[in-house]
């Protein structure tokens, strides 16, 4: 077991809501003191260096396995996971076969502790056998077997029926339908916003609408559930619009107990960068246009931007923030979806939709933080309070009362990273098998320098 | 956007080269290694391919139309489409520069067989071709193909983004028909108008950058469904000095025109709903000779081929007295000839940004 003594570090802690310069010793896996430092003792010590906080948890990454560990394994995946300063995270069903089983559940399971990381994997079941969207996948069984959510993610709910049952019947269990907000009858062959990007590449539009419309049947069909199920629980995962999360934030106000993530990607990228642009929503603002702003420095086309849902407009890029500002979303998930070159590197219409982002989920994150988009601690409660709160009482460090924070007594679980120290995006530096990153090449504030998990370190940067 | 100005009130300089010898051999204001769409091309770019093609059009008109300036050289023609028209378009260019020319149908190569373009496009070059003419089904194809290719790639056609030689062979049809004799690139203030689907149309893209550099009052027509974005790029356009108008009004958009282009309507588009009928479309948006006479008279008519007539344009309008149909065709090559010269004489070394 690992012991640990920082000194003078900013201590970012969003379950005591507290920041600030402080000390932490870990004795043996234990986080025995957390001092808060103050007066002379605090002089000198600011948010702009070492920073440690607790370990990050994403409530929505594909691990691959089983099925295309070419892409990714479950051990390759909670290593970049862990690179990437998360200690938690829940994978995806959409595997082959798809988790509709509590035998791949064991399978994967299986997989983590050979791997020995310390990273602790949960996992959402699917909604439907084989995520076909026509028959309910055994959700009491999923439950008994400790997934944590259901979802056909990849693609909706298709059903508007058998949404609503699973709602009902997932609500009796405790769970959440984790649901992918995607009218599937608009976006047909669809391969970039629909948008001024799209309309001048020659790209096939996927529209705003379809976001907007899947999010509008879910809610309306939640609200219906919980006059019958009140435990019933309804997250929209990677929502990336601004009428969608508009539509969120109107439910969220008439008490429904709807929530929802947004990805890092969809926050800070935009469909500036298929047209070869290379700056962040904010610096595009509302009505960027790169051809009239002359930005584009790449080539256009680039496979690695290619993702579901797509990459949005500056426009939707912002509300997404401003939907993160205001509690309209709940949590910041990866959605990391590694893929092979093979998968990858090809036509982008023929690109698999992905983007391998647990790695960079961070470095995006504060480079919006830098920008003044989002305060440090709200950023960092996005990625630790936000997704525990959708987890309920699931995953070790609440089962064991610890919580998600930094909590003397308890295992170790945080991460320590400095905001000064840039890193590079290369395919060397990813520990992630999939390479598909929009940022090769580009250089990312805050890497970090330790994660630990469990009480166990599950990365440390290499010395220098 | 000052290119665009300086269109207006003079033509820019431009040394043309003299095309019966090898293009490396003289200096040329060409620094693009790769032709992959028109969006990039400044006024003095287009003048140069213009006064290159009047060239190309003198050695057309030779006894032996043909110059050794790409003697040795190989070209090969990659079409992931079915094509007649720019495919042989090409190989004729290229043969008449006195290039090697290696043909290659996507269907007969080992792309059914799951090779992947990259791999494909490292083959051609192992085996030796130094220009890679590309079409291909999928937007942004030739892009991926300019990464990995050591020469230079002709974009042939891609998806629904971009055909630069149809719309550099529209314009130098335009220049030479509208007077602008051999210097102007001769559509500045004219009106020039696109009928049809324009949604599915890399015609309509790539004309869009060169006809708006070029000074063109230009006009987009068509049902609204497959006029889908196009309102809202026209007006980020007009902010940013790329000025066009987009209606479904046909008689406004015909009204006292100058050139009238007629896109292909495919079959496929009332299966996805776009449209309800053909015959519905004829009657609604058709180039008739009805239509015709409301445009300024002797107004060019044009049409990228190939044609359904009947639907998008009348059988009397495409053989009629004012259509250019075979002058397209014709300048297709001195064009094609023109750019496969100017590109041969870049080296990877000295090009600017592709």
């Amino acid at each position: 077991m690992t012991d640990l003594e920082i000194s003078r570090a900013w201590l970012v802690d969003p379950a005591s809501g507290r920041e600030g310069p402080g000390e932490i010793v870990v004795r043996e896996g234990v986080l025995r003191a957390v001092t808060w430092l103050e007066g002379d003792d605090a002089a000198g010590v600011d948010a702009s260096g070492v920073i440690v906080t607790p370990g990050f948890i994403d409530l929505h990454a594909h691990l691959r396995e089983p099925g295309n560990e070419d892409a990714e394994t479950v051990a390759t995946g909670l290593a970049a996971a862990a690179h990437g300063g998360f200690t938690t995270v829940c994978a995806m069903p959409n595997t082959t076969p798809a988790l509709d089983d509590p035998a791949v559940l064991d399978r994967i399971r299986a997989a983590a502790e050979a791997s020995r990381s310390p990273v602790e994997l949960l996992a959402h079941g699917a909604v439907t056998m084989d995520r076909s969207g026509e028959t309910l996948a055994p959700l009491g069984e999923l439950a008994d077997a400790g997934v944590v959510g259901f979802s056909d993610d990849g693609a909706p709910v298709r059903s508007a029926a058998i949404l609503r049952n699973a709602l009902a019947y997932a609500g009796a269990l405790g769970l959440p339908i984790v649901d992918h907000a995607e009218d599937p009858t608009q976006t047909a062959g669809a391969e970039a916003n629909d948008g001024f990007v799209a309309t001048v590449l020659g790209l096939r539009g996927w529209p705003v609408s379809a976001e907007v419309a899947a999010v509008a049947r879910d809610l309306a069909i939640f609200s219906d559930v919980l006059r019958d199920v009140p435990g019933a629980r309804l997250h929209l995962t990677h929502l990336s619009t601004r009428a969608a999360l508009d539509l969120v934030r109107r439910a969220k106000s008439d008490g429904l107990p709807v929530t929802c993530d947004v990805t890092p990607h969809h926050l800070a990228l935009t469909d500036e960068w298929i047209a070869g642009a290379r700056r962040y929503a904010w610096e595009a603002g509302p009505d960027g246009d790169p051809w009239r702003d002359d930005v584009i420095g790449a080539e256009p086309f680039a496979p690695a931007m290619r993702v579901n849902p797509p990459l949005r407009s500056p426009a939707d890029a912002l509300a997404c923030l401003a939907a993160l500002r205001d509690g309209t979303a709940d949590a910041i998930a990866t959605d990391h979806a590694p893929h092979t070159e093979v998968d990858k590197v090809v036509e982008f219409g023929f690109a698999a939709n992905g983007i391998s982002g647990i790695e960079t989920a961070l470095g995006l994150v504060l480079v919006a933080v830098d920008a003044g988009e989002l305060t440090l601690p709200r950023a960092i409660a996005l990625l630790t309070i936000g997704p525990a709160a959708i987890l309920g009482d699931r995953g070790r460090r609440s089962a064991a009362g610890a919580g998600v924070g930094l909590t003397e007594g308890a295992p170790a679980d945080l991460v320590v990273f400095d905001r000064a120290d840039s890193w590079t995006v290369n395919p060397e530096s990813l520990a992630s098998r999939g390479k598909n990153s929009p940022l090769l090449g580009m250089s990312l504030p805050g890497r970090v320098l330790l994660t630990m998990a469990g009480g166990r370190t599950a990365y440390e940067a290499p010395a220098d | 956007m000052t290119d665009v100005a300086g269109e207006r009130t003079g033509v820019p300089e431009v040394a043309v080269p003299s095309v019966d010898v090898a293009p490396e051999s003289q200096p040329i204001g060409w620094r693009h290694r790769h032709l992959l769409d028109v969006d990039g091309l400044v006024a003095a770019d287009l003048e140069l391919v213009m006064r290159t093609a009047d060239a190309m059009r003198e050695v057309l008109a030779r006894p032996i139309a043909k110059v050794p300036a790409l003697r040795g050289r190989s070209v090969t023609i990659l079409f992931y489409e079915a094509s007649t028209r720019t495919r042989v378009s090409f190989e004729v260019a290229a043969k008449n520069l006195s290039a090697d020319v290696v043909n290659i149908a996507a269907s007969a190569s080992s792309v059914t067989k799951g090779e992947s373009l990259v791999d494909t496009v490292r083959t051609i070059e192992a085996l030796g071709a130094q220009m890679l003419v590309m079409r291909h089904g999928v937007s942004g194809a030739p892009y991926l193909a300019a990464e990995v290719f050591g020469g230079s790639v002709l974009n042939g056609g891609d998806g629904w983004h971009a055909h630069p030689t149809q719309a550099l062979l529209d314009l130098y049809t335009m220049r030479s028909r509208l007077g602008g004799g051999p210097s102007g690139l001769g559509v500045a203030g004219r009106k020039v108008v696109i009928l049809g689907d324009v949604l599915h149309s890399r015609v309509a893209r790539s004309n869009i950058w060169s006809l708006t550099a070029a000074g063109a009052d230009l006009w987009l027509c068509g049902p609204p469904t497959l006029l889908r974005g196009f309102e809202a790029w026209a007006g980020r356009g007009a902010a940013a000095g790329r000025r066009f108008t987009v209606t479904s009004d046909v008689s406004a958009a015909l009204r006292d025109a100058d050139v009238v282009m007629a896109l292909r309507i495919q079959r496929e588009r009332m299966s996805s709903g776009l449209l309800p009928s053909l015959r519905e479309y004829a009657a609604r948006y058709g180039l008739t000779a009805a239509r015709v006479a409301t445009a300024k008279p002797g107004a060019l008519v044009m049409h990228p081929g190939p044609m359904n007539e009947g639907v998008e344009i009348a059988a009397d309008v495409a053989a009629g007295p004012q259509s250019v149909i075979t002058d397209q065709v014709t300048n297709g090559v001195a064009i094609r000839m023109a750019l496969l010269y100017l590109l041969a004489g870049v080296s990877p070394a000295e090009s600017a940004k592709p």
